[in-house]
């Protein structure tokens, strides 16, 4: 895809826009912007925020049962789109919307389904693991949302670039090298910056930004001086030892990614062989009840 | 009277800030009388915020304690130890002149240094050290400010330094509150970036013939009752890193309106500005490279804005990402030209094709005529070099026939049109293309 001669990308360029108009990141749902701009005044209108999200009747359902469902981390239920409002806080809210939207967001969502579907036990799992190792900074709701955008940029880039499918392939299998480096000997770019993006674009807290951007990276992961908060940090062990929990219980397809980072991920949590190997068997109950 | 260990500080056994300061002024009386001298450390751990950030008040505590160790462990005895505030500490250092002083605390800056873990996670603490030396009929408070002064300016040039009082630029009460704003941007600044407080505006550049050249893409700030403006929170952002985040954002908001004005059918390369710290990142390209993926935009559209200030420094990581934009296809401006560290080789060599004159050359127009015949100047050697000419800050009509007789390609001004956001500028291009047709 990636042409080197100044003209000859041009035209390409020019080329792929008029062939696929429409592919772009999704933009920021609307709702997220009247909750920022609610979040800006010195007094924040609850009520008028809680309207906006009860007007779209899909939208607050789906909002009340993330915010009850077990990985989310709340131990009191509520009821309404005005209660879910008052447990979460205006921020938490912006966070669980982005969450419920992503999916949608994407035209054409059902040629990627079993990429949302693995997303969505990644975040589950995730958000469960994040109440079970209890680290300061890591919070269940902040898993789950991240398992969600952790790996968007590749539906960007599948959208994008027909031949990144065969690039994915080789990336799930390299066992040595990171697996952003085998992107960017194809691509101008890895779908750890794109995702990065999208989640900058749509209002994420630094700490979920900054895990999609080096979730990749074992040097930023393990290294004080990377400078990565360690929020950033458990962040990307959680949902690496979820997507390992995944695998191992489904049988699904194997990635590369634990023989690289599982070491440093069992490590952040704190978690010993004997300790994950008891995750296996409560991980399979929570996929089989979330599917 | 028993010391009940309620003068001392819990974490570190260092007396606290009130007995301290006793504790001070006694060492000072004492200096005064046997003229012994008397030099006084101030101390403050760097980044302390991201380790409280990153490990939480126990694993900053932890930091806390083992500093404390090593300032315990490199220290003569006699030093009386102070825990002044959450990470600042004050080592009262008898019969030290300035020469020692300076030796032991940069014995001290590496001791400080060596690795540290917390929850498996290694870290190098570093400290920024201020010293002043007891001066005599000096009161207590007046020495200690002048260490807190010292420590300031090291902090301010980075961190992990010592600065001895005197050598630091007189700063006075003054630079001490600027050093505490800046802390307080950068807190303003992390928040924006998570709650939606950033927008750009933008501003356009219109050819001499009326065309539109480009509109270039300004960042806002608005917090909650009040604007951040610019020229205040940009170098804040420069100095802690987060341009990067900033810059990075600036690009996709930026390419997806090239895209909008693409599809609105009054398509405008849009420039935005982008920082040395951004382009001496190797994830640049990548950004830049996604951020075009994500805005679905064509590389033509855009344009990179850089000062002249990339001149001092370009490192083969600047280098490069330079090349493989441009290689891309995206236009590469240089701001702000003529004002800063103007070099006249590297503007050969620099994948350039346009070049904005600094608005300070333009203000004085049209009475300097020495200003004048600088731009006129300037206006030939970029077109010879094929590069568009653009003058920046006209602000009347006089300005405007001043540049237009000396001959640049476009303007950039109050006098065509302030900055505005997003809406406006798409209204206001819209209604020039209509006017055009």
């Amino acid at each position: 895809m990636r042409s080197d001669t100044p003209g000859g990308g041009r035209r390409l360029d020019e080329v792929l826009e008029r062939t696929i108009r429409d592919i772009d990141i999704p933009p920021r749902p609307a709702i997220i912007d009247r909750i920022c701009h609610e979040m800006r005044q010195d007094q924040p209108n609850f009520k008028y925020i809680g309207e906006q999200i009860s007007a779209d009747v899909s939208l607050a359902a789906a909002l009340i049962k993330t915010v009850n469902s077990p990985y989310f981390g709340f131990r009191r239920r509520c009821r309404s789109v005005h209660e879910a409002l008052l447990m979460l806080g205006l921020d938490a809210t912006s966070r669980a919307i982005a969450a419920i939207s992503l999916r949608e967001a994407f035209p054409g969502s059902a040629h990627y389904e079993r990429f949302w579907q693995a997303s969505a036990q990644i975040a589950a799992l995730s958000g469960w693991l994040a109440q079970l190792v209890r680290k300061s900074g890591l919070r269940a709701d902040d898993a789950y949302t991240y398992g969600l955008f952790r790996d968007c940029g590749i539906v960007i880039l599948l959208r994008r670039f027909p031949d990144y499918m065969a690039t994915l392939d080789r990336a799930n299998h390299e066992a040595e090298r990171a697996f952003t480096d085998i992107e960017v000997e194809v691509l101008p770019t890895n779908h750890s910056v794109v995702g990065s993006l999208l989640a900058q674009n749509w209002w994420l807290p630094e700490e979920i930004c900054l895990a999609i951007r080096y979730h990749h990276d074992r040097d930023a992961i393990e290294q004080f001086e990377s400078g990565l908060p360690a929020a950033s940090r458990y962040l990307v062990a959680a949902s690496q030892t979820a997507e390992h929990i995944l695998q191992q219980v489904t049988g699904g397809s194997h990635t590369e990614e634990w023989h690289k980072l599982g070491s440093s991920s069992q490590r952040l949590l704190g978690l010993d062989d004997s300790a994950l190997g008891d995750l296996y068997d409560r991980g399979a109950a929570l996929i089989a009840s979330n599917s | 009277m028993h010391d009940t260990g309620s003068d001392l500080d819990p974490i570190t056994g260092f007396l606290n800030r009130i007995a301290g300061l006793s504790a001070a002024s006694r060492a000072v009386a004492r200096a005064e009388s046997t003229g012994d001298g008397l030099a006084v450390l101030w101390l403050d751990i760097d980044r302390f915020r991201q380790i409280n950030q990153s490990f939480g008040h126990v694993g900053g505590d932890r930091v806390i304690a083992e500093v404390a160790k090593r300032l315990r462990q490199t220290l003569s005895a006699d030093c009386l130890l102070l825990r002044m505030g959450s990470d600042e500490f004050v080592a009262l250092m008898p019969s030290l002149q300035r020469q020692t002083a300076t030796e032991v605390c940069q014995r001290l800056l590496a001791a400080i240094e060596s690795p540290l873990a917390i929850d498996d996670l290694l870290m190098h603490p570093s400290v920024s050290m201020g010293i002043a030396v007891h001066a005599a009929g000096e009161d207590p408070l007046s020495l200690l400010e002048r260490a807190d002064r010292a420590m300031i300016e090291a902090k301010r040039r980075g961190g992990k330094r010592l600065i001895v009082s005197g050598d630091e630029p007189v700063a006075g009460r003054l630079g001490v509150q600027l050093a505490r704003d800046e802390l307080a941007i950068e807190a303003d600044l992390h928040k924006a970036l998570e709650s939606g407080c950033l927008a750009l505006e933008y501003q356009p550049l219109v050819a001499l013939d009326g065309r539109i050249e480009a509109v270039e893409a300004l960042m806002r700030c608005d917090l909650p009752g009040r604007r951040l403006m610019p020229g205040k929170f940009i170098p804040v952002a420069e100095k802690t890193g987060l341009i990067v985040r900033l810059g990075e954002w600036s690009l996709l908001q930026g390419a997806q309106f090239a895209a909008r004005l693409r599809d609105e059918g009054v398509a405008t390369r849009v420039a935005i500005n982008v920082s040395r710290a951004q382009l001496n990142s190797r994830s640049f390209t990548p950004a830049l490279q996604a951020a075009l993926i994500c805005a679905n935009v064509a590389p033509a559209l855009i344009e990179l804005e850089f000062t002249e200030s990339l001149f001092l420094d370009l490192s083969e990581i600047v280098q490069g990402n330079l090349r493989s934009a441009r290689l891309a296809g995206v236009g590469m401006a240089i701001d702000d030209f003529g004002y800063g560290y103007s070099c006249l080789a590297n503007l050969k060599d620099l994948p350039a094709n346009k070049l904005k004159l600094d608005r300070s050359f333009i203000k004085v127009l049209p009475a300097d005529r020495r200003a004048y015949a600088v731009v006129k100047a300037m206006a030939m050697l970029g077109r010879e070099l094929g590069m568009t000419v653009v003058a920046e800050g006209v602000e009347t009509a006089e300005q405007q026939a001043a540049v237009e007789g000396a001959a640049v390609d476009a303007v950039q001004g109050y006098f065509h049109a302030r900055p505005m956001p997003e809406e406006a500028m798409l209204a206001w291009l819209k209604e020039k293309s209509t006017h055009a047709l």
